[in-house]
């Protein structure tokens, strides 16, 4: 399983908000500092913070808390 | 910076600051150590701006976490995208420090670096004039910028085996821009081409976000990129070293000579290790010869490292090419002060080089000011902790009349040791031959000028720091004077050793700036000048000399400068000292040992 505690850590830092910030509904919909700028970020540092590399395909789709989880457990675990 | 520069970790902060200096650092560990290192330096040492042909948005997180390496807080701006105009002119006019401009291949003309190749030379020839047409004019725009990075032309694209037409374009593109900025004295020229090899082509880009984001670097180059920028920034005008201190055990040669005696010492040119000690005295001599003081510190026989370097047939640097030898047994720290001291330059000038984990360590945790590299365990790893050291003395080039500095504080040594033979101070003064130099507004010295105002700290009256644009704009400037000053005495030319910028409003004349390099103090000359700068200003019409003295952490030895003027202290708070006094009623004491000569 994705250590979450993690997952919201690395995700309050990017995107410059508190962790409490980064609930099960975060998306680029509720967080308006979540821009593309700040994204591609997030991509780089979940690479780095997990391990893995995130397809190209992935790297645009992954736009909520709960689609970061799916992606990366599913990279996590191949 | 390698971690053997840095200083140690202070007890609460461990973990964020191994995030800081680790290469491998995760993105999100690396973000949230710079913020904590950030937290604990308040005082701002530089804005810097990014005006970029491409996205580079993490380019600001590097820079700012290696200015924190360097102990300096930055704050970093990003402007818009492929906009140098309106860059240069926002952040001049917001009156930014530091300005870093990349531009971009892809951006000089649609698809050009995969067009460029089948371009006739007539396109190409119209590329040339429209980048350097526009170049030009955001570097006149940025003139007023202390210090301006013009990044190099790069391709993204895999180069083709053997080079192809796409390199001879980048070439002649990179050398046309190099030019324009060759006429701007506040620019530095950064080569893309070094930072992407140092990173290694492969992982210098990524094209998910270069395609879909216009952000082609990977993290790996933007830190590499950073890193280059600050070495070259001297951190941010924080740094400037002068003297290089070595060990000789296991930092010049093999081997320990107290034990395996010279017979036993690994330095031949032809054997390993022996290459890799030898390789480091001849890149030590290098340094030398480029203006870096170098020292030894070293715990051995006087006697036995006298030997070795008169002796030792594979010895490549020689007695003459130190200028000051601690070598006995006492404690490295104690020697480190006493070079210091004897050099007169400031701790946080020096650099340390030592082999041994205990003295390292105990010159880290007693001495935090001083630059402090580890000769690594295995020899082959040593070069590039070499190539970190020349970084440090030479990033950012040296500035030409920096070459002969081993031989002027050499003369000042000399002439210390011969002061014994005179009856009085002022009959050895009178034997020297002083000749003191003065030139108004002299462009030429501009590039000096600003390097002297960067790194003068001890006898500096009120340490303003001037950017070569800024002595432009004052030379050219009717209400204002600046003076620079060269001394010369028998035992030869000191260069520029001092600097007086005078401001004019109404019939007062204010000294807004005076600073002098320590090498030549003592001798009157800081007192001479005087007359010869106030009959200018009172030539313009002035009637009062105002002048004042702003305390530091270092220049405490010129808080009574002007009282020893003869100038009659006005006010006084908190340490600064403001003076004022009649031109006409006022002289200096006199010296007249010393010839002063201006135009």
């Amino acid at each position: 399983m994705i250590d979450e505690t993690k997952l919201k850590q690395v995700m309050a830092t990017v995107l410059t908000v508190p962790p409490d910030a980064i609930g099960p509904d975060a998306s680029r919909d509720t967080l308006k500092v979540w821009d593309s700028l700040k994204h591609m970020n997030l991509v780089l540092a979940l690479e780095q913070a997990f391990g893995v590399e995130i397809p190209d395909e992935d790297a645009a789709e992954i736009t909520s808390y709960a689609l970061v989880k799916v992606v990366l457990q599913e990279l996590v675990e191949a | 910076m390698s971690q053997s520069a840095l200083k140690p970790p202070a007890a609460d902060e461990g973990s964020s600051w191994s995030a800081l200096a680790d290469p491998r650092a995760p993105l999100a560990d690396v973000m949230a150590a710079v913020e904590a290192a950030e937290a604990d330096i308040p005082k701002l040492a530089a804005r810097v701006a990014i005006s970029a042909g491409s996205t580079v948005d993490l380019l600001s997180l590097y820079l700012r976490r290696h200015a924190a390496l360097a102990g300096s807080h930055i704050e970093v701006s990003q402007g818009g995208f492929d906009d140098p105009l309106g860059d240069a002119e926002r952040f001049a006019a917001a009156g930014v420090d530091c300005l870093l401009l990349a531009p971009s291949l892809e951006t000089l003309a649609p698809a050009f670096e995969a067009k460029a190749t089948a371009l006739p030379d007539e396109a190409i020839a119209a590329v040339e004039r429209a980048l350097i047409g526009r170049w030009r004019l955001a570097l006149e725009k940025a003139a007023a910028v202390r210090s301006v990075f013009l990044c190099s032309l790069h391709r993204i694209s895999e180069p083709v085996a053997g080079g192809d037409r796409l390199d001879v374009v980048v070439e002649r593109l990179n050398a046309a821009l190099r030019e324009e900025a060759a006429a701007f004295a506040n620019v530095r020229w950064i080569d893309m081409g070094g930072v992407i090899a140092t990173v290694g082509r492969r992982a210098a880009f990524d094209t998910r976000f270069h395609l879909r984001n216009a952000a082609p670097y990977s993290p790996a180059l933007l830190d590499e990129w950073a890193r280059q920028v600050t070495a070259v920034s001297r951190a941010w005008g924080t740094r400037f070293h002068k003297a290089l201190v070595l060990d000789c055990d296991n930092t010049l040669w093999g081997g320990v000579l107290g034990e395996d005696l010279a017979s036993g010492i690994k330095l031949s040119p032809h054997d390993y290790p022996g290459n890799v000690f030898h390789r480091a005295q001849t890149e030590f001599l290098a340094l030398q010869r480029q203006g870096v003081l170098l020292c030894l510190a070293s715990k051995n026989e006087p006697a036995d490292v006298d030997a070795m370097f008169e002796k030792h047939p594979e010895m490549v640097l020689t007695k003459a090419d130190v200028i000051v030898s601690e070598v006995n047994w006492a404690d490295k720290v104690e020697s480190l002060r006493r070079i210091a001291t004897t050099l007169n330059i400031g701790l946080d000038s020096l650099v340390f080089v030592d082999d041994s984990d205990f003295e390292c360590e105990a010159v880290r945790s007693q001495l935090p000011e001083v630059t402090v590299f580890q000769v690594p365990a295995r020899a082959s790893d040593y070069p590039a902790v070499i190539a970190r050291i020349k970084d440090l003395f030479l990033a950012g080039g040296a500035s030409t009349d920096r070459a002969g500095k081993t031989e002027q504080y050499r003369q000042r040594a000399e002439a210390i040791a011969d002061q014994g033979r005179f009856a009085s101070q002022e009959e050895y003064l009178a034997s020297l031959g002083l000749t003191v130099t003065l030139a108004r507004n002299d462009a030429a010295r501009v590039a000096r000028i600003s390097e002297l105002s960067q790194k003068s700290n001890q006898f500096n009256l009120t340490t303003v720091r001037y950017g070569p644009a800024e002595l432009e704009r004052l030379m050219a400037d009717p209400d204002a004077a600046v003076w620079a000053l060269d001394v010369a005495d028998k035992f030869g030319a000191a260069g520029l050793t001092g600097v007086v910028v005078m401001r004019f409003a109404g019939d007062v004349a204010t000294v807004e700036s005076f600073f002098m390099s320590c090498r030549v103090l003592g001798r009157g000359v800081e007192v001479s000048i005087w007359p010869a700068v106030l009959a200018d200003a009172a030539a313009r019409g002035c009637r009062t000399l105002s002048a004042r003295y702003l305390p530091t952490a270092k220049n405490a030895q010129a808080a009574d400068f002007y009282d020893r003027l003869g100038l009659p202290l006005i006010s006084e708070a908190d340490g600064a000292r403001n003076y004022a006094a009649a031109i006409a009623d006022f002289s200096p004491p006199p010296s007249p040992w010393i010839t002063v000569q201006h135009d």
